[in-house]
């Protein structure tokens, strides 16, 4: 992405390692030198937070129906809208409209309790009907499997509902809170009074920004809705606007212009770092990386010891890539399992030792190294691979850097036509059990073997109601990925921000794996609290 | 005259026709746009969804023959990234660059003519040297770069103009520079050699054989025809800088056509690039017709040759 335009506009996906292009080394360049002298300039109203993002902000983004499966859209639900019950501050699936729920015995239906009193910016109350609106209208990423495994909705009264299910299904929740946007509540009222596209055009929730404006490419504006059932925001008016370029970024917040910048990196971390008055903030999402080695099933192949996979592990120097790429940001949890996600399990900390991954591998019969074929990456990332074969070259491991534009990468990884090495990502919403189901199990997505003691755990898992003894079953999987050495992990990235001075609470970090500020009601300017 | 007119709006048409073929084809050969709206490791399935609701599950041909249907009425498509109709998104971002075309065109007028007259007039001189570093700086310098020394000096070091943005005075002035002096630097090259060319005519010979006043010979009866070919450029630049002005905008987060096809770019949002490109190759097409016609008009060993 890094370097490539594109990897400008999605954090996770795109977010954040920093290739240093000419055109940034230029920039920070300029930057070193004017920076000393810097004015600051008009800051913004009284008020008003002005929030510089990275990307164009698409309409659709205003509706939780057409959430696609990216992080960047929960930057404008966060402000607009509220959820059944969403991550928060310490809580990665915390009470909102639903004040509380239950699930059956068998499994079969959920039983839910809405927060009473809670209304829409309109001034409508949000009952139960809007609930089953939102879950039924909603078509966006995994809406197939959702509506495939719901059965229907039960309104009680306006305030009690059941969501019924057509079999056991432990990731229900899941789904329904993080892996998708039905859980976000519409007016229904409203929009079929004003219809999809008028919805998009003038959106309504029960958020703690009400829409106020929408120039596309330009800008959005919101103002504090003090109804807003959990606190009224201390900051009355958020202002995103799109600023495209890097560099730019940076200048108007050292000018004041802007409160928050998205996506600085590289070199120009660097100068946001030496700024006086400004912060870095570095917030690290759900997207971890790591090294796949797709012909591990096969005994003829090099990578079906797996002394060499464990040399390849041994060979990664992920402390210097790290500071090197993301200023030593990004998280080295030596798993292919996002640390926020449910049922996560903490492997021993990656060890960087070239000594002993050559001896593994003169164990291995490839005393003077060997030539590993190819490896396999996204050409945004390519920038990680040139590190890491490096790494490997100084162990005896000798690979030929392949990068493939990104569609392409992605279709050959998942039709299983990739050999030798993968450097594999993920920032898919879910949790272990769906990463292990795409990733590790039999007949997973990019799965291109499996193990059996692996697969009977997931067997296992996959209709376990008891959540306790599930988060058991999927630590084994997870302990067991880690002994076989299925991957060599790499890390979970880091998105780079910059904060302003008139920023009290910035909201960074405070909803782990969130990599934009949120929740919006506890953001702050100084004095202003 | 007729057949003339008739002949070129022929060629006009075919132009288009094979302009939309290759921008249709050519965007599509960057890859797969879905591949940009989804988390990498989304499920095939959400995959498949997202192409059958762009309509890019369908044949090519079938693709290009809803295209060429939509854009003879009119409709150059839905966004997928904005879910907006191209042509409102256009016309939403036209007056932003309408306005920003409009004062970087006079700026590279008012610069690159009298730039360019001088150093006609003093050839080999001071000021043709000076005019030709100009050109040369402002030809080769890229516009990103001169963009951001601008926004750091004016705006974070002397802390006098906004960084980026719309919507006064002020916030147009880098953008406007920047824009207008890449094209300064080609119609000072122009209208340098435009002159040389025609000060070195017999008429102007004989002007000043007459005794003219230098200042009547090179104002009147030489800058006159001088300026024609430069004026023909500026007409083509100016929609240039309308359509794609692409590095400027962006670079001063200006909310025009060349921001818009540089996101449609980004994201590989089809409809979009596909639009501007035909609205923009429209535009030049229709000034070169109109050009044509002009020339051929006053000309009549024009339309006779051809």
């Amino acid at each position: 992405m890094l370097s490539s335009q594109r990897d400008h506009d999605d954090p996770i996906v795109r977010g954040t390692t920093a290739r240093a292009t000419r055109r940034e080394l230029l920039s920070a360049a300029a930057l070193g030198v004017l920076a000393l002298g810097a004015k600051p300039a008009r800051a913004a109203p009284d008020g008003e937070l002005r929030i510089g993002a990275h990307v164009s902000l698409a309409p659709t983004w205003f509706d939780p129906a057409e959430t696609s499966g990216i992080i960047t859209p929960f930057m404008m639900l966060y402000a607009m809208h509220d959820a059944m019950m969403k991550a928060m501050p310490g809580n990665p699936m915390a009470p909102c409209l639903a004040e509380s729920w239950t699930m059956a015995p068998d499994g079969l239906s959920y039983a839910f309790t809405l927060r009473k009193g809670v209304r829409f910016h309109n001034g409508e109350v949000l009952t139960a009907e809007d609930v089953k609106f939102s879950l039924e209208r909603y078509r966006g990423a995994s809406s197939k499997t959702l509506k495939e495994r719901v059965a229907g909705v039960d309104i009680h009264d306006p305030h009690r509902l059941t969501i019924r299910l057509n079999q056991p299904w432990p990731d229900f929740l899941t789904f329904y809170a993080s892996a998708t946007g039905a859980g976000w509540i519409v007016p229904k009222k409203y929009v079929q009074q004003v219809g999809e596209d008028g919805f998009k055009k003038a959106p309504i929730g029960a958020g703690p920004y009400k829409f106020v404006s929408f120039t596309p490419g330009v800008e959005l504006v919101c103002e504090a809705f003090e109804g807003y059932w959990r606190k009224a925001p201390a900051i009355k008016r958020l202002v995103f606007k799109v600023v495209p370029d890097e560099a730019t970024r940076l200048a108007a917040l050292q000018r004041g212009e802007l409160d928050i910048a998205y996506s600085i990196r590289g070199e120009l971390a660097d100068e946001l770092v030496r700024t006086p008055g400004l912060t870095i903030k570095p917030a690290v999402g759900s997207a971890p990386f790591w090294l796949y080695f797709p012909e591990q099933w096969d005994p003829q192949s090099p990578w079906h010891d797996r002394r060499v996979r464990l040399a390849t592990n041994l060979a990664l120097d992920l402390k210097t890539i790290n500071q090197a790429l993301t200023l030593g940001y990004s998280r080295l949890t030596g798993s292919v399992f996002p640390e926020n996600f449910e049922f996560y399990w903490q492997p021993p900390a990656p060890v960087y030792d070239p000594a002993r991954a050559r001896k593994l591998l003169a164990e291995a019969g490839h005393a003077r190294g060997f030539d590993a074929g190819d490896y396999y990456c996204d050409t945004s990332y390519a920038n990680i691979g040139e590190v890491v074969l490096n790494n490997l070259r100084e162990v005896g491991i000798r690979v030929k850097l392949r990068p493939l534009e990104r569609a392409a990468f992605f279709k050959a990884y998942s039709e299983k036509k990739l050999k030798n090495i993968v450097q594999g990502a993920s920032g898919a919403f879910g949790n272990c059990a769906t990463r292990a189901e795409a990733f590790v199990a039999k007949g997973g997505t990019y799965a291109y073997g499996s193990y059996p003691d692996i697969d009977a755990l997931f067997a296992e898992q996959a209709v376990q109601m008891d959540r306790a003894k599930r988060e058991v079953i999927l630590h084994r999987l997870q302990q067991l990925v880690h002994d076989k050495t299925i991957f060599a992990p790499i890390w979970q990235l880091a998105f780079i921000s910059g904060v302003g001075p008139r920023v009290g609470q910035s909201g960074f970090g405070l909803i782990k794996g969130f990599v934009y500020t949120a929740p919006y009601e506890e953001l702050t300017l100084k004095g202003k609290a | 005259m007729k057949q003339y007119i008739l002949r070129r709006v022929g060629y006009s048409l075919v132009s288009l026709f094979l302009l939309s073929l290759v921008i249709f084809l050519f965007v599509r050969v960057t890859g797969d746009p879905v591949s940009l709206l989804v988390e990498p490791g989304a499920s095939p399935e959400d995959i498949e969804n997202m192409r059958r609701q762009f309509g890019l599950d369908r044949p090519l041909w079938v693709q290009y023959w809803h295209f060429m249907a939509s854009l003879a009425t009119g409709d150059l498509g839905l966004s997928f990234y904005y879910r907006t109709p191209v042509l409102e998104l256009y016309f939403q971002r036209l007056p932003n660059s309408l306005l920003l075309a409009a004062v970087a065109m006079a700026l590279s007028l008012l610069i690159g003519i009298p730039s360019g007259i001088l150093a006609a007039v003093r050839v080999g001189g001071f000021w043709d040297s000076a005019g030709k570093i100009f050109a040369l700086l402002g030809l080769s310098l890229p516009s990103f770069w001169v963009g951001l020394v601008l926004i750091l000096f004016f705006s974070v070091y002397l802390g006098w103009l906004p960084s980026s943005g719309s919507g006064t005075t002020l916030h147009l002035l880098m953008p406007a520079f920047t824009l207008g002096w890449y094209f300064a630097a080609a119609h000072m090259r122009l209208t340098r050699s435009s002159m040389l060319e025609v000060l070195g005519s017999e008429y102007i010979k004989l002007a000043r054989l007459k005794g003219l006043p230098e200042a009547l010979v090179i104002g009147k009866h030489a800058f006159k025809n001088a300026l024609i070919p430069v004026i023909t450029l500026a007409g083509i630049n100016l929609v240039v800088m309308i359509n794609v002005a692409v590095v400027v905008e962006t670079v001063f987060a200006w909310p025009g056509i060349g921001r818009l096809l540089y996101e449609g770019i980004t994201f590989r949002d089809f409809p979009i690039v596909q639009g501007v490109v035909i609205i923009g190759g429209g535009m030049i097409v229709l000034v070169n017709l109109l050009v044509d016609i002009f020339y051929a008009l006053i000309d009549p060993r024009i339309r006779l040759e051809s």
